[in-house]
């Protein structure tokens, strides 16, 4: 096949795959700059997320229930983490909050094993999202369609919560200077407790969109989580925008390498993680301390 | 000062008159257990020069395991090389990826430092996945270890349990005792104030980037060195000894132990490679448990089960 006419369509993939991961992402990033703590728990929700959506959609038949009511599930067990086990350990430091996350991870992991098995599951679509259009002179799977224009979305949901409305200039007020805010009267870990589980949130819809697209399996949470590092890494922590920029980027390097390097697509993304540590150390975007 | 230099001789020379001892006491099966415990203690303790003395988490330190345990299975593979050396080659390949990794992921510091040792270790197991050549993908490699030739010795069978055992207590034991007055060298203290004050330590002129990949390399030495062993042990490496669930039993090893003190990752490497041989047989979600104890040793004693136990010697002499 012609290298060049299926280009078009490689890039769309990458869109498709990258605004996934930002999807993901813009998830951890928000906990990041709001709590200092990198949750490594975050993959875990992801699949959580997809896991969730396939036993709603085994009992219900519904897709768009699962949509609704599966990231709503992994938000409450996000605010459960947050509530009664990282609230805990914050006092011992960073460290012991990131070992905290990762012990959870692995036991989430471990439970999924346990509870659905270590086979990949298939997940139904519903008719609507089965089908495939005409693009770009080939045909194109609507459901990639539908998970960019849901990452669409939400991402202008984000940006209108964050950037316009109350709520999100207290939350950026005290992204900003935590101190200050909790001193103005605002209830500061609650603020936190309602962010985490808006994380959650996000990574749990990203589970259940992404699902049925990258294979819902054990293995989902590790493999997005690399991905999601080299994301933070590339954008800079805490940088809504670089995460968006750096999601855009990998999903391009990992569509467009796969075209000429297929057994070595994995490598671009940490070469370009590797540059940006040497020329750029603080990520893309990211503010230098 | 010096009644402690006697405690510590004491202890050392007991420890040794144990594990000699030990082989004459315990069944084949046992001291397979032992030889077990032996072998990941090196790993913990390669594992707390960076965790427990400079501070920095790393969540991918089964990468320089792993190779190490690669390139020890494929020298007795294919090349007739003495046991000794094929070791060492393990802990020297340990280092040489130590050293490329290290010189990149040293600039970051805390959190940037935990992703990205995961995220290169996940290349490198990438790469053994793919790279079937070396690694033999998922069926792994399988080799002998060969016999001990010594100069002026004749050969020792190393297919003897007992053998074996005495040959890797014995490296064993040379690169604990090398640990142990590591943190009594400069370097071994420069490690530690790293990890109390960065910034500190550079005020006062040290450099700090060369310092980090120093004890870096010397980490992944060790690493590499315990995954030869493990290696030859088995006598076939898959890709189990390098990927995540390989990292995080070393993290939990050291942790669960008591990160920071000599005798903390040896404990938590016998305790969990023992908890991991009994439970194993009765449930199959062990993974589950050892994930659970290390969730509650996070939130109730952080300082590790050496931790707890000093702590409770405090309480005992208090109450006294």
């Amino acid at each position: 096949m012609d290298l060049l006419a299926i280009l078009p369509i490689q890039v769309l993939h990458g869109l498709v795959y990258g605004m996934l991961l930002f999807l993901v992402a813009s998830g951890l990033t928000l906990i990041f700059g709001m709590m200092g703590v990198l949750n490594f728990a975050h993959g875990a929700l992801y699949m959580l997320g997809a896991y969730f959506s396939f036993s709603i959609l085994m009992w219900t038949g519904h897709f768009w229930l699962s949509l609704i009511f599966a990231p709503i599930g992994v938000a409450v067990i996000g605010i459960v983490i947050e509530r009664f086990l990282l609230r805990r350990v914050h006092a011992f430091g960073h460290a012991h909050e990131l070992l905290l996350t990762f012990g959870i991870a692995f036991m989430v992991e471990e439970l999924v094993k346990m509870i659905w098995g270590g086979e990949p599951l298939l997940v139904k679509l519903p008719s609507l999202l089965n089908g495939s259009v005409s693009l770009l002179g080939a045909e194109y799977p609507v459901y990639r369609l539908f998970i960019l224009i849901i990452s669409l979305m939400v991402f202008a949901l984000m940006f209108v919560i964050l950037f316009k409305t109350r709520a999100g200039i207290i939350v950026r007020a005290a992204v900003a200077n935590k101190e200050m805010v909790d001193a103005l009267g605002f209830n500061v870990p609650m603020v936190f407790l309602l962010l985490f589980g808006m994380g959650a949130w996000l990574a749990g819809l990203a589970g259940v969109i992404g699902g049925p697209y990258l294979i819902t399996n054990p293995g989902m949470a590790a493999t997005i989580i690399i991905d999601l590092f080299v994301v933070v890494v590339v954008g800079g922590l805490g940088s809504i925008e670089g995460a968006l920029l750096a999601s855009l980027i990998i999903g391009q390097l990992q569509s467009i390498g796969i075209l000429f390097l297929p057994q070595f697509a994995i490598v671009f993304q940490f070469l370009l993680m590797a540059l940006v540590l040497i020329f750029r150390p603080y990520g893309l975007m990211g503010e230098s301390k | 000062m010096r009644r402690a230099w006697i405690r510590y001789g004491l202890v050392w020379i007991g420890l040794l008159g144990f594990l000699a001892l030990l082989p004459f006491f315990i069944s084949e099966f046992h001291l397979n257990l032992v030889i077990t415990m032996v072998i990941y203690s090196l790993f913990a303790l390669s594992y707390n020069i960076l965790f427990g003395h400079a501070g920095l988490l790393s969540f991918g330190h089964a990468a320089y395991f792993g190779v190490g345990a690669y390139t020890v299975i494929n020298l007795f593979k294919h090349y007739n090389i003495g046991i000794i050396t094929g070791i060492l080659s393990g802990g020297l390949s340990g280092a040489l990826l130590g050293l490329i990794f290290g010189l990149f992921v040293v600039r970051r510091g805390g959190t940037y430092f935990a992703l990205l040792t995961l995220a290169f270790n996940m290349l490198i197991y990438a790469g053994a996945e793919k790279w079937r050549f070396l690694t033999g993908g998922e069926d792994g490699v399988a080799a002998q270890r060969p016999d001990l030739v010594l100069p002026g010795f004749s050969k020792i069978d190393m297919f003897s349990t007992m053998n074996w055992y005495y040959f890797v207590t014995f490296i064993v034991l040379l690169c604990a005792a090398f640990c142990w007055f590591f943190t009594k060298t400069p370097l071994g203290r420069l490690n530690e104030c790293l990890r109390e004050n960065e910034d500190r330590a550079r005020f006062i002129g040290y450099n700090i980037y060369a310092s980090k990949v120093v004890i870096y390399v010397i980490s992944a030495f060790f690493a590499g060195l315990a995954g030869g062993l493990a290696g030859s042990f088995q006598e076939i490496v898959t890709v189990t000894f390098i990927n995540l669930d390989k990292a995080a039993e070393v993290l939990f090893m050291t942790f669960i132990g008591g990160a920071g003190t000599f005798w903390g990752p040896i404990i938590g490497a016998c305790f969990l490679t023992y908890l991991n041989d009994t439970l194993s047989t009765l449930t199959e979600h062990w993974s589950l448990i050892q994930g659970a104890i290390f969730i509650l040793l996070v939130m109730y004693a952080p300082k590790g089960l050496s931790g707890l136990f000093i702590e409770l010697r405090k309480h005992m002499v208090n109450r006294r």
